[in-house]
């Protein structure tokens, strides 16, 4: 059965995270360092005694431990491998595969996911710890929280999966690369809560499945949305991997075309 | 057996296959690409033109021609790789590209050039993940890698990860991992390029043992050896187009026209005049007196022509005629010298099949 090989393709890529520890770490290294940067500016700015968005310290160190662990997700390299494949025609060694491409790439994500985030979450905790603590929701709400990061794995999975089609297009994959982490890093929270970005870009944010990737993690983590509010964007969430879920189909049928159609 | 009667189904159907290429005519650069979006100019090359083949359930096929001639692209077309630009293909009852999955559960595909295997996954893994995609039990699982250990020693790569693997190693893993699923159609592209001789003698051996199992095979080799150990028949591409398509001994009718014949005299005769009389043949002297090798075409002279000039001239004592080998044909086909003029004596029968 098919379901039995990618349940095998997610064990394997699991596996193979563990083979390359040192890529991994070294990977986590850059954004770990980002975050003890961002947790020094902040706390400074905090100090200052101005307002930002209302947060208090504790909140906001909570909140961007969160963002680490939500741009920590779906990061390892996974992308740039497919990128490579697409770029030298090898791809078309994966059409004589009896599985569904996007299922079979998503399935080596979740491998690679389920790792990241004990990683992540382990070292989120710890800076929690020396740093004096984080607010810590109740229990409903905590249920609420791991919902919304489990869905940030395929959401962000498959805006990184449609983003490394234009692969068949363009040979410059660090230039999409780039771009997409920018864009993802600014719209989706990560960078700053988006609270404080001017209200247009808040709005676009809000408009696209960025906004899903952190900030809906983050409102659900600090309280900020609760009961029906949070179910909501949990729906909006779980609207938008569906809709890009299909729209990695028809991109990929498209793109393929390029391929086999064209030639390459 | 009803099958004298009735035809047999075939199991590769390819009518009019053909496949072009469009490549955008743009120099280098960024100034280049730009003039491109204005002009939009392409060269379009035919890769495969009109290719027609019918192959039967067990049959193994030589597929052979000079590099760029088209051999690949009509691999990637039968497998559902490529798309054809027109005509029809269908493959046990799928058509490759419309239908993929099915297509992929049912053959089994080996590019020489480029690996299946998971780069940084040791081939145990590769192999297991394959068996989980193709849904191998357990037991014939094992069934299948003590074959493969058996014939390609597969043992000793399994805990071997995939880029660490000589060329040869990584061709015997990338045949297990092709035909692991025991599928009953094989196309195989260039299975034996760059391997070493004893490498090649145990995957040719497979490969019989594979043809002898009825497994339905495309191969497509630059080997001379893979083809006359594995095939009966030979498909000659050039240029995209199928120029032979029939036994592997009408090959050697149809294209080795040269014939050369050892005769020995019972008295000393002079060359030139042996040469005098067969202007159309080169007459060289042998090694003693009387003894001559005659090189003649055989489109233009036949064997009966050449000896009752010879014996015109003195009693025969002895007589050899060097059998055409296969080789000189394929070689020339490679090589790109073949000529195909039409076999005016009808031997010709199976070109352009
Ligand atoms: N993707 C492609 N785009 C453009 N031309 C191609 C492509 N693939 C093959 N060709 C051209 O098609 C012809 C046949 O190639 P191929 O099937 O690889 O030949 P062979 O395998 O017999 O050496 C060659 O002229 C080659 O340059
Ligand atoms: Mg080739």
């Amino acid at each position: 059965m098919a379901a039995r090989a990618y349940l095998c393709m997610v064990k394997v890529s699991a596996r193979t995270v563990l083979t390359y520890r040192a890529n991994f770490v070294l990977g986590l290294f850059a954004v770990f360092f980002q975050l003890l940067a961002m947790l020094y500016v902040w706390r400074l700015l905090l100090e200052s005694g101005k307002d930002f968005g209302g947060y208090t310290w504790p909140q906001m160190k909570a909140y961007l431990l969160v963002a680490f662990v939500t741009s920590s997700l779906v990061s390892a390299y996974g992308d740039f491998r497919m990128a490579a494949r697409i770029r030298d025609g090898l791809v078309s060694l994966d059409l004589v595969k009896p599985v569904t491409y996007q299922t079979a790439r998503f399935a080596e994500t979740v491998g690679r996911a389920a790792l990241e985030l004990a990683v992540t979450f382990a070292v989120a905790g710890s800076i929690a710890l020396v740093t004096g603590g984080i607010p810590v929701p109740d229990l409903p709400q905590l249920l609420l929280f791991a919902v919304s990061i489990a869905a940030v794995v395929p959401l962000k999975f498959l805006v990184v999966y449609l983003s490394t089609l234009l692969c068949f297009w363009t040979q410059n994959y660090m230039g999409v690369a780039w771009a997409r982490t920018s864009l993802v890093a600014l719209l989706s929270g990560s960078l700053i809560p988006l609270v404080l970005l001017p209200s247009w870009l808040q709005t676009t944010a809000m408009l696209l499945p960025f906004a899903s990737l952190t900030a809906t993690p983050a409102a659900i983590y600090l309280g900020q949305a609760t009961g029906g509010e949070a179910l909501g964007l949990l729906l909006t969430q779980a609207g938008w991997v569906t809709v890009l879920w299909v729209a990695g189909r028809l991109v990929w049928r498209f793109a393929v075309r390029q391929l086999t159609v064209h030639g390459g | 057996m009803p099958a004298a009667t009735m035809a047999v189904m075939p199991v590769i159907e390819a009518r009019e296959l053909t496949k072009v290429f469009r490549r955008p005519d743009k120099s280098e650069g960024l100034r280049g690409s730009l003039r491109h979006l204005v002009t939009r100019r392409y060269t379009t090359t035919s890769a495969v033109d009109h290719v027609s083949l019918s192959i039967e359930p067990g049959e193994a096929v030589a597929y052979v021609g000079p590099n760029g001639a088209g051999k690949s692209t009509t691999v990637k077309l039968l497998s559902g790789i490529l798309v054809p630009t027109s005509g029809e293909v269908v493959v046990g009852g799928i058509v490759p590209h419309r239908d993929r999955i099915a297509n992929a559960r049912q053959v089994g595909v080996l590019f020489g050039q480029r690996t299946q295997l998971w780069w940084d996954l040791p081939v145990r893994e590769s192999l297991a993940l394959l068996r989980d995609m193709y849904g191998i039990g357990p037991a014939d699982y094992r069934a299948q890698l003590a074959r493969f250990d058996e014939v390609l020693e597969l043992g000793e790569l399994l805990p071997v990860t995939a880029r660490k693997l000589s060329l040869g190693q990584r061709m015997r893993a990338d045949l297990a991992a092709a035909l692991l699923h025991r599928p009953g159609i094989v196309y195989l592209d260039e299975p034996t390029i760059g391997l070493d001789i004893a490498v090649k003698d145990r995957v040719r051996d497979f490969l019989r043992r594979l043809v002898a199992d009825g497994t339905t095979l495309i191969l497509t080799t630059h080997d001379l050896g893979d083809i006359e150990d594995v095939c009966r028949r030979i498909a000659i591409i050039d240029g995209g187009r199928i120029i032979y398509d029939g036994g592997l001994d009408g090959v050697k009718d149809t294209f080795a026209r040269e014939r050369c014949m050892h005769v020995r005299l019972t008295t000393d005769v002079d060359p030139q005049s042996v040469a005098a009389l067969l202007p159309d043949a080169e007459v060289t002297p042998g090694g003693s007196p009387g003894e001559f090798t005659i090189r003649f075409d055989r489109f233009v002279l036949t064997a009966g022509q050449v000896i009752a000039t010879a014996s015109s001239l003195a009693e025969i004592d002895d007589l050899l005629i060097d059998e055409p080998a296969i080789e000189d044909v394929v070689r020339k086909v490679y090589s790109g010298e073949l000529e195909l003029e039409p076999a005016e004596d009808g031997v010709g029968a199976g070109v352009g099949a």
